[in-house]
């Protein structure tokens, strides 16, 4: 063709190929023109609610804020005033806060957590006008997780352990405590692998 | 009006003294080029770098190996499959670990993709340096298939995190071969078209040929490495020639250049994306059923020892030496980035270039100053 | 001159004004929709139906935004650049004709008028670029100066044989003379000449060099912001404008090529349009060549200029004379000139692989590598052969 021959002929045919296709680009702010996410789409980490037992499902065990890479999160556990009797927790999560501003969105914490109770939402859009705009703490965390939940229609990936309500002869292990924790990945008990204290 | 000047010792004349960078729209970053010219001349040049510096090897060292992956994704923030596997890989050599097969199968194919999508963006972006608006565009449009294909399988678009230390962080999703399958049928007409585009136009020939040429002997010398050294007609590819990975099961070619001028680094790395998609076609043929990840802990505890691995990054030989002590936090991170490496032979391809040609010559080296300040 | 001729011609300004800017707000939002098309995107969107009200927001935008001045910028002349730049644009619009009715004055030197006023924008590229008081800005004037005086020649050179063939400068005759054949199917060649200078006079892609974003990041207007860079941005557009109505007027015979049928006001009306839709060709090929190409450097630039452009404008001119004085039918000319315009395009074809070949990047398969047990690098025809 002449265009292999004369460069700058080829280059505008295909410059004028490409005018009579359709564009590729989407108008992102608009909701029904913008890209969809996908399925595994890692937002911001959001935690997880228990609708069977109403509370969420973390029991403030910390395994993800000692494993957080940038320490951008903080949690306290209580005693949960429902167990035993609606709920296997043991321990719940008093307070959770997580700096977004922060979070580099990794995914290590919803890899560590043994309780599927943190996971990383399809939340991506939360600018700011102040610094620090983006320290939520648990009742947006939860409200974020609830949405995503509905969303993708979100099963614990472990429910036989995870979830809140009693089930006594199914379950030997009758109570979900923060003592043991497991290797998300191998399921596996980790003996001897515990983090070292912050 | 002022004007600070140089003398010009040869002459006496004045040479004017231009800071390109770090606020220049075409330093790729936080890069600052000075450079000294008569008319349109580059008489002297000096990179200064660091300005993006954040210690990323210092911090490795607080860090636990696992969390560490997160700080070599953004290292080389273009290819950061390709850094990632860099820093498993090492600990997995350190750890003698066995990874099983389609996890590196997995690895092959994604970053390659990598590849791909990094020398797309250089693309894109050297057609921008040398005043073309089009090829960003359509680069853009390649890049964002395989971007969605990243998303799909590692939920990210640019930081991974999905290739851990033995093995890979999720099973590919159910559709992956069909989807691979669509964007490297899209991907095969995109870099025809690509190509088409500018690289046989007289204008950009004109433009790049026989500008910031550097000769193979030279750029051995200099440490370059990756497209940069096999446009300068050395066949080094560490792929080949020490094979990492399963990468010695694969058959492509290594696409080798003549003058090592910016039309052949060109060149070599749109070349290199076509033998990148065979690589990937070949990969996602043989991807066997398996595990995808070897049993290894979360909170790794490497012997004591020290390892150094190679591997061809999209810019070149991305080497990591990793000391451990034996705790679950290394002793020592050393990267070696071939960005930086490559900018060093910069000064060398900046002689008695123009000031136009500066532009054209620093974008054929393909900078991340991610990866050179680290 | 009486008062009334004085308001009349304040009238015919004013008018002139508005319309032109009514243009150049069509053309930033057309060259926008152009370049996306081509780049496989949507371009402006938002701002009114499918975006037509973005250049109105645009300029708005830019007469809100604060006017910087830099610290060690030369006052006088900085501030007055931007003039010096924009009234050369307008005044060329003196003298063009848009219908054979419409035009504020026609002058019977109206090509050489043209050509004169056209130069005196490089005095305001210049003035920006000394202004400024920034090396970028300086290194901009700079090229500037030198690309647009370098083009001049072949640009004057290629009105030149127009005006021979039209035997006139007044551009209502030369369109009339083009009533049963376009100038642009007698001189091929001399079209080729007139674009490209032109787009050089410009400053437009491939020829962008004194603004080039990526080198001299916006050459003289770098330091230029607000109100007085979208005087720069204005003349630009304008000059835009200008050069592809000259380009119909000379080469593709304006409005009388074919000549519009009925008379009196409908003529006026059709010959408008007509010219319009010639222009707007113009355009999009001004806008495909920015969609495509990217940019010479400034040596090459002149080489092009001085070794390719004048001396076939030169030529362009000895083939007409001849032509015109041995009174031989137009088609020779018209051979010798196409044979012309092939020639240069085999030079630059030629040109720019004559140095070294084409094709410098080779394939080494891998297979080839791995075999041979010890494989030293720097032997570098392995598996070549
Ligand atoms: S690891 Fe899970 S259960 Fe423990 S604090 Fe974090 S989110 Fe809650
Ligand atoms: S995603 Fe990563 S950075 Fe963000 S909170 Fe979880 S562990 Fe921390």
């Amino acid at each position: 063709m002449i265009g292999d021959i004369i460069g700058f002929i080829g280059g505008l045919a295909v410059t004028l190929k490409s005018t009579w296709r359709e564009p590729v680009t989407a108008e992102y702010p608009e909701s029904d023109k913008r890209l969809n996410l996908e399925e595994r789409y890692m937002g911001f980490p959001a935690l997880t609610w228990d609708g069977d037992v109403e509370e969420p499902y973390c029991t403030g065990c910390m395994v993800c804020i000692r494993e957080c890479p940038t320490q951008c999160m903080t949690a306290e556990m209580k005693d949960n005033p429902l167990y035993p009797e609606e709920s296997r927790r043991r321990k719940i999560v008093d307070t959770f806060e997580i700096n977004l501003g922060r979070c580099i969105i990794c995914g290590i914490c919803v890899d560590v957590c043994s309780f599927d109770a943190i996971e990383m939402s399809h939340e991506h859009e939360l600018s700011k006008y102040e610094r620090n705009g983006n320290r939520v703490d648990l009742q947006s965390l939860i409200s974020m997780g609830r949405s995503y939940q509905q969303k993708v229609g979100w099963e614990p990936k472990n429910p036989g352990k995870n979830r809140g309500t009693p089930q006594v002869e199914e379950n030997s292990q009758s109570a979900i405590n923060d003592a043991e924790v497991t290797d998300s990945r191998s399921g596996e008990p980790m003996e001897g692998d515990e983090c070292p204290d912050l | 009006m002022q004007i600070h000047e140089t003398e010009n010792e040869t002459d006496g004349s004045i040479d004017l003294m231009i800071n390109m960078g770090p606020q220049h729209p075409s330093t790729h970053g936080v890069f600052r080029l000075v450079i000294w010219v008569d008319g349109e001349r580059i008489i002297k040049s000096e990179p200064h770098i660091g300005y993006l510096h954040r210690g990323s090897e210092k911090i490795c060292e607080s860090e636990h190996y696992s969390q560490i992956v997160t700080l070599f994704d953004r290292m080389d923030y273009v290819g950061n499959l390709n850094s990632e596997l860099a820093f498993c890989l090492a600990t997995e050599k350190i750890m003698d670990v066995c990874v099983p097969e389609r996890a590196e199968y997995i690895r092959v194919i994604l970053c390659e993709l990598n590849r791909v999508a990094s020398h797309m963006l250089f693309y894109g972006v050297y057609g921008l340096d040398a005043g073309a608006m089009t090829p960003i565009l359509y680069a853009f449009r390649e890049r964002e298939k395989i971007q969605n294909l990243f998303e799909s399988v590692t939920g990210a678009r640019m930081m991974h995190n999905y290739i851990r230390i033995g093995g890979v962080k999720e099973n590919l999703p159910r559709d992956f071969q069909q989807r691979l399958h669509e964007v490297l049928e899209h991907l095969k007409r995109g870099i025809e078209e690509c190509d088409a585009l500018i690289s046989k136009n007289e204008m950009f020939l004109a433009r790049t040929k026989g500008v910031g040429a550097i000769s193979g002997a030279d750029a051995i010398d200099f440490g370059v490495t990756g497209p940069a050294l096999r446009a300068s007609g050395v066949v080094e590819d560490i792929r080949v020639t020490d094979p990492y990975s399963i990468y010695d099961r694969f058959d492509f070619n290594i696409p080798v250049g003549t003058y090592g001028d910016c039309w052949d680094r060109f060149y070599v790395r749109v070349e290199e994306m076509r033998e990148s998609v065979k690589i990937i076609e070949q990969a996602a043929r043989d991807l066997p059923e398996g595990d995808i990840s070897a049993a290894v802990r979360r909170i790794v505890r490497p012997p004591k020892g020290e390892v150094f691995v190679r591997t061809e990054s999209p810019r070149g030989d991305l080497a990591v030496f990793l000391v451990s002590d034996g705790t679950d936090t290394p002793y020592r991170v050393k990267v070696r980035a071939p960005s930086f490496a490559n900018l060093q032979a910069l000064e060398q391809m900046l002689q008695g270039a123009y000031l136009a040609d500066a532009v054209l010559i620093l974008g054929s080296i393909d900078l991340i100053m991610g990866e050179v300040d680290r | 001159m009486s008062l009334s001729e004085v308001f009349i011609i304040l009238a015919k300004a004013v008018i002139l004004m508005l319309s032109v800017s009514l243009v150049v707000l069509v053309l930033t939002y057309a060259e926008r929709k152009a370049l996306a098309r081509i780049q496989q995107r949507m371009g402006p969107t938002r701002v009114g139906f499918k975006g037509i009200l973005q250049p109105v927001a645009d300029s708005l935008k830019l007469i809100t935004k604060e006017d910087i001045l830099p610290t060690w910028a030369d006052r006088g002349v900085y501030w007055l650049a931007p003039i010096a730049v924009f009234v050369p644009a307008f005044l060329m619009w003196v003298t063009i004709p848009v219908t054979r009715q419409i035009v504020v004055e026609n002058l019977d030197l109206g090509l050489f008028y043209i050509t004169a006023v056209s130069v005196l924008s490089v005095l305001g590229l210049l003035m920006a670029g000394w202004g400024s008081a920034s090396k970028w800005a300086v290194m901009g004037g700079l090229r500037a100066a030198g690309q647009l005086i370098s083009y001049e020649i072949p640009f004057i050179m290629a009105i030149l044989g127009v005006a021979m063939l039209a035997q006139s400068l007044d551009l209502t005759e030369i369109v009339a003379q083009q009533h049963s054949v376009s100038f642009a199917l007698v001189q091929p060649l001399g079209l080729f000449i007139f674009l490209t200078s032109a787009l050089a006079e410009l400053g437009r892609t491939p020829f962008d060099i004194h603004h080039a974003e990526s080198e001299v990041i916006g050459g003289p207007f770098v330091e230029y912001s607000g109100a007085h860079w979208s005087i720069f941005f204005l003349a630009e557009y304008m000059n835009t404008f200008t050069i592809a109505v000259l380009t119909v007027l000379l080469f593709l015979g304006g409005w009388s090529w074919p000549t519009m049928p009925f008379e009196g006001f409908l003529h006026a009306t059709l010959s408008l349009i007509w010219l319009l839709i010639k222009t707007s060709a113009v355009l999009w090929l001004i806008f495909w060549i920015r969609g495509t190409y990217p940019r010479l450097r400034i040596d090459q630039l002149m080489a092009f200029g001085w070794k390719l452009l004048v001396p076939l404008s030169f030529l362009n001119i000895v083939i007409t004379a001849i032509v015109l004085f041995y009174g031989l039918p137009l088609w020779v000319l018209t051979c010798l000139s196409g044979i012309l315009l092939v020639g240069a395009v085999c030079i630059i074809r030629l040109n720019s692989s004559s140095s070294m070949e084409r094709d410098t990047v080779r394939l080494v398969s891998a297979k080839d590598v791995r075999s041979k047990a010890k494989f030293s690098p720097l032997e570098t025809s392995g598996g070549a052969e």
